[in-house]
């Protein structure tokens, strides 16, 4: 039944300015790389139609600016997100250090249904510079720390590992929606009955 | 006993849109699914948020309401439990035979809405109906009551009743606040006294706290109310609380679509305007006195204002409108101010250039700025000629000065839009303390643009939201409708003037105009106003949504046709103007108003006619436009009237530079 459905995924990119946000994307949705990218004012995204698991899917890859302080107006493009690509440069600790926050950011404003499960997926950009700062075990432990994140090495420059990054978070999001759907799919009076029976606590998803 | 309900109608997609822009506020939309209940106690109508079990966000949503100037010192309409308040205001459940009456959204506005009005006042957020469903409901609605549509407000129903004159008496009285949150509206209708309204006028505050997210529906209701002459307060004030008082709550009165006073809106028509050529060299020079002294100031803006500016004499005007000279120095004056500019630049530079590694590692701040602007440099305007190249030395000036703006005002710091400010400064001055000196100036404009809490962003993309309001409600009330009325797919248009959206040339050219201050301060609100309306058949006929604005918005950047859009803009300035109704708050933001201190003195002043007056009023400008603006970070919003002054310093001098190129 589900799959009938038009399916559009909503992912949101985010991780300190510089990390290569917009690179990621561009290179995902357009296999293109420039050393030109501005510095990203607002907010832009960038569809891409993407097969996940015999399901057309089309994906709404959103790129915000990086800067803590446009994030009180950013905020509103995390609404309604399945996804959200966490990125940090591998030869900036600083830009690892700052996953907790956008991490925690972003579920306080998503509010998404299931946080723990949330579909995240990070990458550590710029792996073909050669100054690495920031070891892939280090980097795989908080990933499995924060209850076993993906974890992905990319260059967006040399377009390594960047299709596949995305394609998890894709399927993850998959995943998380096809349950979601079950879940709505209850019908509305036993639904109405838990709500108004127990107006406090979560909804039975 | 929930299990005996029988549900008669239910319907998902249904929103109530809250739309405090916040930094806490995760959603301006909450959804939720209506119902049509059949309970043992009778018929009920019932709207739950999917959101609503999630304790945490509503605190969230509390803390928004307490950003916005919410005092809850002895403030009698307080509830005491605030959370629960805030928490019970999204759901909707009554007895449809406490149905008074209901406002319907105006057709081909957007999505269909609903505004439940009950017979004690109670008035329900309106329930958006996403995906359709609201004539069902009220079809179903109609098994249980009788509905008549009232003769006046083709949008409006009324339940009938048994006492048909009560009903009138108490519609009367409901009428003035269709929109206002039911809780205060019963508190006030309680209290014979005083009533409501005046109620509001005489305690805003208290007033506002228990209307919470609606209470800008209410002040609109007030302030747009055509024939309230018992005012406690006068109009303006009030009109000046929307505007100042709770900034927060600014950007957030942008739901029901199609609000009716606004949409009868009837402009005068456009008139013809002409641009110029610019500004010429010989010109130029002919305006200067035999001691280097600038005549006619105003003539001189006005030409500037009306086609710009040679490239040939850039650098020179430029000094001058960014307030690094004064426009009534002589040549002598600007050569020793110069002088001690220079001293000054490299006093600056040289605090930060001698921050050793060691030092650094215990300066976190000055640390990440200096990643910030590192990285901001070799991404600016790479593809311009000027910092073309790997090795392009312009690269390092372009971040020296940026490094020292921060030492310059360091409360502010490094911002991510900063460097696309300095860098057709840099170019056009070619030189780094002239240019340092200019960006200082131009920074002194939009400074607020990049202040931490982003309050100057949000009042700005809420006056553009008052400016469209006025000058095309159903272009306004379509954007609100679209998830769009907090014009946040202007950010990058006002955050950094529109550098983004056209060519290198082209931003040279608005930015000159721009710093004339002509024909008002925010012009370059009605510059957004101007490129909307060029996009308004593209967004409307197309149907785009929220998304497809923004990207839309996003996409015609570099294809804006400039002088076409400086043309529309003071047309529709001039139109605005000429507009007898126009409502205060827009008059203050487009420098309308009578000057009431020195500050705004020049703003209201275009017409030639005034020259005489005005010249008068820039003296009087220049002292608290120093204190503001002299300095470090000068947070007035907008009030640049004279910017030219911002830097201060009278003694100024010498003409044009010499040639102490620093560029290496």
């Amino acid at each position: 039944m589900a799959s009938r459905k038009k399916v559009l995924l909503k992912v949101i990119i985010l991780g300190d300015s510089g990390v290569g946000k917009t690179s990621l994307m561009n290179q995902y949705v357009a296999k293109k790389f420039s050393n030109q990218y501005k510095a990203t004012i607002g907010a832009d995204f960038l569809t891409k139609e993407v097969m996940v698991d015999d399901r057309l899917v089309t994906m709404q890859i959103w790129d915000t600016a990086g800067q803590e302080r446009f994030q009180s107006l950013g905020v509103a493009f995390y609404r309604g997100a399945d996804g959200c690509v966490l990125v940090f440069d591998v030869t900036m600790p600083n830009t690892f250090r700052s996953l907790d926050s956008w991490r925690d950011e972003f579920l306080i404003q998503a509010s998404p249904r299931d946080p723990e499960n949330f579909p995240f997926v990070v990458i550590g950009n710029k792996i073909d510079l050669e100054n690495r700062a920031v070891s892939a075990r280090r980097a795989q432990g908080w990933c499995h720390s924060k209850g076993d994140i993906p974890y992905f090495e990319t260059s967006a420059k040399e377009a390594i590992n960047v299709e596949q990054a995305f394609q998890a978070v894709a399927k993850n999001a998959m995943a998380q929606e096809s349950d979601v759907e079950l879940c709505s799919d209850f019908p509305d009076p036993i639904k109405l009955k838990d709500d108004q029976s127990k107006p406090k606590e979560g909804c039975a998803c | 006993m929930a299990s005996q309900n029988e549900v008669l109608f239910a319907k998902d997609s249904v929103y109530i849109h809250i739309n405090v822009q916040d930094t806490k506020d995760k959603d301006a939309h909450i959804a939720g699914r209506v119902f049509l209940l059949h309970k043992a106690e009778g018929n009920f109508i019932e709207w739950k948020a999917e959101e609503f079990l999630n304790l945490e966000s509503q605190n969230e949503e509390w803390d928004v309401i307490g950003n916005v100037g919410y005092r809850n010192e002895g403030s009698e309409c307080v509830s005491m439990n605030a959370k629960m308040d805030s928490r019970r205001k999204y759901n909707i459940s009554f007895d449809v035979l406490d149905l008074k009456s209901f406002k319907r959204s105006a057709p081909n506005h957007g999505w269909a809405y609903i505004i439940f009005i009950l017979k004690d006042g109670t008035t329900f957020p309106a329930l958006h109906f996403h995906n359709g469903g609201s004539k069902a409901l009220l079809k179903e609605l109609e098994n249980f009551i009788t509905i008549r549509r009232s003769p006046n407000d083709q949008r409006l129903f009324l339940v009938q009743d048994d006492d048909p004159e009560m009903l009138s008496k108490s519609f009367n009285e409901l009428s003035l606040f269709s929109d206002s949150s039911g809780a205060y509206v019963q508190k006030f209708v309680r209290d014979p006294n005083k009533g409501m309204h005046k109620k509001f006028m005489k305690d805003p505050y208290t007033t506002t706290m228990g209307g919470f997210s609606k209470v800008t529906n209410f002040l609109r209701d007030v302030l747009m109310t055509p024939d309230n002459n018992n005012l406690v307060r006068p109009q303006s004030e009030v009109a000046e609380l929307l505007h100042d008082d709770i900034p927060g709550m600014e950007i957030s009165h942008m739901d029901e679509p199609g609000f009716e006073m606004v949409t009868k809106t009837k402009l005068p028509p456009r008139p013809e305007v002409k641009r110029s050529d610019p500004l010429t060299a010989q010109r130029w020079n002919s305006f200067f006195d035999a001691e280097g002294c600038i005549q006619q100031v105003v003539e001189l803006k006005d030409i500037i204002f009306r086609g710009g500016v040679d490239p040939s004499i850039r650098s020179d005007v430029w000094k001058f409108l960014l307030g690094y000279y004064d426009w009534d120095s002589t040549a002598k004056k600007r050569a020793d101010h110069r002088k001690r500019k220079v001293d000054d630049y490299f006093r600056m530079k040289l605090q930060w250039k001698t921050v050793s590694s060691e030092q650094e590692r215990r300066f976190t701040l000055l640390k990440e700025r200096r990643g910030l602007i590192d990285k901001d440099v070799t991404r600016t305007d790479r593809t311009h000629k000027f910092f073309t190249g790997d090795k392009n030395s312009n690269l390092q000036v372009l971040y020296d000065i940026l490094m020292t703006y921060c030492m310059y005002n360091f409360d502010l710091g490094y911002v991510q839009g900063m460097s696309d400010i300095l860098s057709p400064i840099l170019v056009v001055m070619e030189n780094e303390v002239d240019a340092f000196w200019c960006f200082a100036g131009a920074m002194e404009r939009v400074c607020h643009n990049f202040e931490m809490d982003q309050n100057g962003m949000k009042v700005q993309l809420s006056q553009i939201h008052k400016l469209m309001q006025v000058y095309d409600p159903e272009l306004c009330a379509y954007l609100e409708s679209r998830e769009s009325g907090n014009f946040y797919f202007c950010f990058r248009w006002i955050l950094i003037h529109f550098k983004r959206e056209f060519h290198f040339h082209e931003i040279q050219r608005l930015w000159e105009v721009l710093w004339t201050d002509r024909p008002c301060n925010n012009f370059h609100l009605v510059i957004s106003l101007a490129i909307l309306d060029n996009e308004k058949s593209t967004l409307m006929e197309n149907k785009f949504g929220f998304t497809e604005i923004l990207k839309h918005i996003n996409d015609i950047s570099l294809s804006i046709p400039l002088e076409d859009t400086l043309r529309k803009a003071e047309g529709i300035f001039l139109q605005l103007k000429e507009y007898k109704k126009l409502p205060k708050v827009v008059k203050e933001i487009l420098g309308l108003l009578p000057v009431p201190t020195s500050l705004s003195m020049e703003n209201s002043m275009t017409s030639s006619s005034l020259q005489d007056l005005k010249s008068e009023a820039n003296s009087k400008v220049d002292t608290p436009q120093l204190m503001a603006g002299g300095a470090s970070s000068g947070t007035g919003v907008h009030v640049n009237g004279s910017r030219s002054h911002a830097l201060g310093n009278k003694q100024s001098s010498v003409v044009m530079d010499d040639g102490s190129k620093i560029l290496t």
